[in-house]
């Protein structure tokens, strides 16, 4: 069953003294409930745009998006969005706490004193227990990335829309987040949408893998990865299957530059 | 204090010293006419009896209570107007003419049209200091919403932030260090107007007796206030200077 259903989105941007240039073409996408699905391309090609117009932030210039059988007008209650930029995405004058406390305390019948609580809970789970009175800029790119995990996941969200998440870390942490992400996915039965310009962090962590074009982007095709669950983030990497996927994309992205075939 | 600050501090007041005693110096042989400028031991006496008999306090605190309360109405004025034109494109359309004509107007100047509307009580002074203090507060606050950075409105939308409270809790501290720069300069303006309307309108707080002292010829009388206007002046930028590091704790990142 479809939980996120792309159908025929089309987004052109306004051009300076000319005709609007067309950024993305008929794209239709459905995403299983309970997938972790990423989207793979080239760099420009249009990736956090398509992200934002599923999260509700960016309204399509043509076609429809659907969450849970519902047109998104507006961002959709069920999908939490997780920006490539944490260090921006974190209230520098809140405490790590109050950061993730943020998710949920706005809602009717929360108390600030079970707003924090709940913060706590998601903090534990992302390894973070007792950082919660530090600031944002106190902790190191990874650790605030958790922070902004955390602050998703206390939002119970149906769907995780992640937008180039660990590209801003280094090589070690970025392997650290993968298994904690691959164990939150397994543990909380989410949907996850990555958006990645990574081959091995897309074939690592997903079910299946989107191929997106150069611009004006769309769907080139859809890679089932078929590789054992549970998995370990690192373990994957020497399977046979693994280094074929990898082969088969990065040849994709490379050579036919993604071009639709 | 720390003690390198302290340490810090003693060139500058050094200085401070070796002018007034030259000061002195020049005042007693008669370099400087004495009735122009009395010398600084002379002041300092009547500014100690001015303060030792109390006699400071009714003025000094006339004057405060103007410029906290002009400075407060045209704080307020100035973030929620800068507020309401950086987010809403139709309110920034509609205000941005009127702003822009009569934001380069001194605002010493409308003191006297303000008289006529509005006598010469205190109405018209906080008047005349609220106008002062909203442009400087409403510019920068226009700026400081319009930087609020994209990512973390978007951060607050996808959590399902309504607009009330993004604006509450998120635009609002974001442009707080903008807002805190331009209350800085208002609240120099607001002690200038507030001044000015004393001399003005001939009536009550420090502005009015430094007047009132040069034309009555009590000329270390006159010095002796004016002493105590810079004084007041000191110590309202330290208090805001105070006041904002602790808003602004956050900022300090080293």
């Amino acid at each position: 069953m479809a939980i996120l259903e792309l159908e025929a989105v089309e987004k052109s941007f306004p051009a300076r003294g000319g005709p609007p240039t067309l950024a993305m073409d008929r794209l239709s996408l459905s995403v299983r409930d309970g997938e972790f699905l990423s989207i793979l391309g080239p760099s420009g090609c249009g990736k956090s745009t398509l992200l934002q117009i599923a999260a509700g932030l960016m309204a399509p210039s043509a076609g429809q998006v659907r969450v849970a059988g519902r047109p998104v007008t507006g961002p959709p209650p069920e999908a939490v969005y997780v920006f490539q930029q944490y260090g921006r995405s974190l209230l520098p004058w809140r405490s790590v706490r109050d950061n993730v406390a943020f998710a949920v305390e706005h809602r009717p019948g929360m108390s600030r004193g079970r707003a924090r609580e709940a913060a706590d809970v998601q903090l534990a789970s992302v390894g973070l227990t007792g950082f919660g009175d530090h600031f944002p800029w106190q902790l190191s790119g990874g650790m605030q990335q958790r922070v902004a995990l955390a602050r998703a996941l206390a939002a119970e969200p149906k769907i995780l829309l992640m937008d180039e998440p660990f590209s801003a870390v280094d090589a070690l942490t970025r392997l650290d987040l993968h298994r904690l992400m691959l164990e939150l996915w397994e543990k909380r039965g989410l949907t996850v949408v990555l958006v990645t310009h990574d081959v091995e962090e897309a074939v690592a962590l997903s079910d299946r893998v989107a191929l997106l074009t150069k611009r004006p982007s769309t769907i080139a095709r859809v890679v089932e990865t078929g590789l054992p669950r549970p998995r370990d983030a690192v373990e994957v990497r020497e399977t046979a299957r693994f280094l074929e996927l990898r082969h088969e994309l990065l040849d994709a992205l490379l050579t036919r530059g993604g071009h639709a075939a | 204090m720390r003690p390198e600050r302290l340490l810090g501090l003693l060139p500058g007041l050094g200085f401070l010293a070796v002018l007034l005693a030259a000061l002195e110096w020049a005042v007693n042989e008669g370099l400087i006419r004495r009735a122009l400028m009395p010398p600084p031991s002379a002041i300092w006496e009547v500014l100690s009896d001015l303060i030792a008999s109390g006699e400071v306090l009714g003025p000094l605190l006339a004057t405060l209570r103007l410029v906290f309360i002009g400075f407060a109405i045209g704080s307020a004025l100035g973030i929620a107007l800068g507020i309401a034109m950086g987010w809403w494109g139709a309110a920034y359309r509609l205000l941005e003419p009127l702003v822009e004509l009569l934001r380069p107007i001194p605002k010493a100047a409308l003191v006297p049209p303000l008289m006529l509307f509005l006598g010469i009580g205190d109405t018209m002074k906080i008047t005349s200091v609220s106008l002062a203090v909203t442009f400087p507060v409403l510019v920068n606050t226009l700026q400081g919403v319009r930087g609020v950075d994209r990512v973390l409105l978007d951060s607050a939308r996808t959590h399902g932030w309504g607009t009330a409270r993004v604006l509450r809790l998120v635009v609002l501290p974001a442009a707080l260090p903008f807002i805190l720069a331009g209350m800085k300069t208002s609240l120099g303006l607001a002690l200038i107007i507030t001044v000015l309307s004393e001399m003005l309108t001939g009536q009550g707080g420090l502005g009015f007796l430094i007047l009132d002292m040069q034309r009555s010829f009590l000329i270390r009388q006159m010095y002796a206030w004016l002493v105590i206007l810079a004084l007041v002046g000191l110590g309202l930028n330290a208090f805001f200077a105070w006041a904002e590091a602790r808003a602004l704790h956050w900022q300090n990142r080293s």
